[in-house]
């Protein structure tokens, strides 16, 4: 039997997730307030946990000479077929150049050329030698005096009424379960991978692009607390190399290679061309090569045989500051970029606000709709393109509204929940485990259920991504019943346990995402969110914002729609 | 695409609790059994393969094989840290050509042991 024991914490901030948004939000309140006490709780060790683990190339999201505010918001409202929040995307623009410069100066290699500016890879890219991007912020948090709680999951917000005064959370390395009360909270966990079935399975399911360990945390959180999501169904379909799954940009941007399809035709700019051919809006580059495969002209690839052997070397350098299994993969298969093109493919659907836009609606503070309660990075929605630098930036906004509020606001709310109803929630599924015991599910059968509904009546992979109502219906209906499956879920051990929390959140984020999806009766992505029944964009109807609120008593999910501001005037189809 | 332990390197950090691999493994996929004093992988089919377990391993005895059904064998990649600002990479294919890189990094060197994380005041509060 397990003896937990209970520890509570009170802090002034409180950051769930110590990754790219988190670290920056901790850094930030600190710097401005050394008297703050910050408190970060992380379900892996912050110096290499989520999405920048494995490192990374390039900064994104970047004001190149000439470029401003205004032009780079443009140009992501048109990347997004001319729907998203102006005021989000541009107020994090205007503090890329104080997080690169800031990151910089805690150690991080940014290449310089010649004339001592940073270089370029595209229009918003700079080349960065970024392989310890996640322990320089890290140890930049530490050195600021957040404190940090390694190995701890959050499970659920602390609630009064609609204020949030904390969370609740377990550690996945001791018998501990934590009561968090904090003056504010900022969550900051990431996007969603998992929700559909793998690019590749058996021992190679984690073969992803976005971290496998993001699992809608701070989604299901907030939707379980009631908060206000936005653009679920804006799923993000990336391009990606075959296979191993890493990031193209390195490749189309970082050495200008073409898209080719197999009879080698530059299809984007054949079939594609007064959409900006090979740089067309990202959604397109995903519907494309996707069109190309289902109607017999794949594979599809990035055509990179112009390379000289100096040029491959750089490449394979760019990946192994980020993507080392792309070199493997090209050395385990007698494939040379230089000789052979590197062949493309479309991942599994994750739901992410730092490349697409789903996730909490947010005010220009990154204030939630729940009172003390601010999101930053993929979790926050309304802002694409946000990527590293936009995600640092909207940690530093984050953390500096917050901070705001904890000047006006110095109790602690009074939180309902009886943390004795969380504790039993959270811990059942290993006080349950009984391996004499048949009727039990372990959390990686559970995962697959998920999976298997999504893929097949959602838009997954094998069915080229598209949909319509009458499959989603289906889908709706079977992910329905998975809550009252709940009490079959099984831990033999605390690492079970998170991933039996992890696939609850992914049942509460796929649920919001399907009826996302049957809502918006039009196709703003292509790719991303193809209705077979809808076909077309509607910008008469749909010029908006679908957005869902969930209650967790009535267990109904509300849908509604906000309208899109134009700020910026121009042509939203161009940028 | 996981990771592998070769048990005739690893020597489970000798009386480390945490281990480098144990401690910075994003997924908790990796944790040390007491009994073999080797550290172990829960499962191949959750490894990321992201090399935060590989990169600070004192015994090099990490290593990242491509799944079987994506890339044959012998090929091979692994890293070592030159210094705090160089990272060499050697790679082999599958015909046994080596390849090597060194790469500009900021790495910030992973003590076998960290200190216990400092302690928490329980604040005592009833929710």
């Amino acid at each position: 039997m397990h003896q937990i024991s209970e520890e509570y914490l009170d802090t002034d901030v409180l950051i769930i997730g110590g990754g790219t948004a988190g670290c920056l939000a901790a850094v930030e309140i600190r710097e401005k307030s050394p008297k703050t006490e910050v408190l970060i709780i992380d379900k892996g060790h912050i110096d290499r946990s989520g999405c920048l683990a494995g490192g990374m190339n390039a900064i994104n999201a970047y004001l190149n000479r000439n470029e401003t505010p205004d032009t780079f918001t443009r140009f992501v409202r048109a990347d997004n077929m001319g729907l998203v929040r102006e005021d989000l995307v541009k107020t994090q623009a205007e503090l890329f150049e104080y997080c690169v410069k800031k990151v910089e100066s805690w150690g991080l290699p940014i290449k310089k050329g010649e004339d001592g500016k940073y270089l370029p890879r595209g229009r918003w890219n700079i080349q960065i030698n970024g392989e310890s991007i996640k322990p320089i912020i890290a140890s930049a948090a530490r050195r600021a005096g957040a404190k940090v709680l390694n190995w701890v999951c959050a499970t659920n917000f602390i609630l009064d009424e609609d204020r949030v005064c904390g969370a609740f959370a377990f550690s996945i390395r001791q018998n501990t379960f934590y009561v968090i009360r904090a003056k504010a909270v900022i969550i900051a966990t990431g996007g969603a991978a998992g929700l559909y079935r793998p690019n590749n399975p058996h021992d190679a399911q984690h073969k992803t692009w976005y971290s496998p360990f993001n699992n809608g945390a701070g989604y299901a959180m907030g939707i379980r607390a009631g908060a206000e999501m936005t653009s679920y169904e804006m799923r993000y379909i990336a391009l990606r190399t075959k296979d191993v799954i890493a990031p193209t940009g390195t490749i189309a941007l970082g050495v200008n290679a073409p898209y080719v399809n197999g009879r080698g035709e530059p299809f984007m700019e054949i079939r594609w061309k007064e959409y900006g051919g090979d740089r067309a809006a990202t959604p397109i580059r995903a519907y494309a090569p996707i069109l190309e495969i289902k109607e017999g002209r794949g594979p599809v690839y990035l055509d990179t045989r112009h390379l000289d052997r100096e040029g491959v070397r750089k490449l394979k350098e760019a990946f192994l500051d980020m993507y080392p299994g792309q070199v493997l993969y090209w050395i385990a298969n007698e494939l040379d970029p230089g000789e052979h093109p590197v062949e493309v493919q479309l991942t599994e659907p994750y739901i992410v606000g730092g490349h697409c836009q789903s996730g909490y609606w947010v005010d220009i503070d990154r204030q939630t709709t729940l009172s003390g309660l601010y999101a930053a990075g993929d979790v926050a929605g309304g802002a694409p393109y946000k990527f590293i630098s936009g995600c640092w930036a909207e940690g530093v906004i984050a953390g500096r509204a917050a901070l705001k509020s904890i000047r006006e606001e110095k109790s602690f709310g009074q939180g309902k929940v009886e943390s004795k109803t969380e504790f039993d929630r959270v811990y059942s599924p290993l006080f349950r485990y009984d391996p004499r015991q048949m009727y039990l599910v372990p959390p990686y059968d559970f995962e697959t259920r998920i999976q298997k509904i999504l893929e097949e009546y959602a838009g997954g992979a094998s069915t080229f991504f598209e949909m319509n109502e009458e499959r989603l219906v289906v889908a709706r209906k079977h992910l329905s019943l998975l809550p009252g499956q709940y009490s079959y879920l099984c831990a033999k051990d605390l690492h079970e346990l998170m991933l039996c929390q992890e696939v609850i959140n992914r049942v509460d984020v796929a649920r919001v995402l399907v009826e996302h999806l049957i809502f918006r009766k039009e196709t703003r992505w292509p790719g991303y969110q193809t209705r077979l029944d809808y076909p077309a964009r509607d910008d008469e109807n749909w010029l908006k914002f679908v957005n869902s609120t969930y209650d967790a008593v009535s267990d109904k999910i509300t849908l509604l729609t906000r309208p899109y501001e134009q700020i910026l005037d121009g042509d939203r189809y161009h940028g | 695409m996981p990771v592998y332990v070769d048990n005739n390197k690893c020597d489970g950090c000798k009386a480390s609790k945490n281990p480098p691999c144990v401690r910075l493994c994003p997924g908790d996929l990796l944790y040390k059994d007491f009994t073999t004093n080797k550290a172990v992988l829960r499962d191949k089919a959750e490894c990321w393969d992201c090399y935060a377990c590989v990169k600070p391993c004192p015994q090099d005895a990490l290593e990242i094989k491509l799944s079987y059904q994506i890339g044959f064998f012998s090929a091979s990649l692994r890293p070592e840290i030159l210094s705090d600002e160089k990272i060499g990479w050697s790679a082999v294919d599958t015909k046994g050509k080596v390849e090597r890189f060194e790469i500009i990094t900021k790495y910030i060197p992973v003590p076998v042991d960290e200190p216990e994380s400092e302690e928490f005041v329980d604040s005592g509060a009833t929710i």
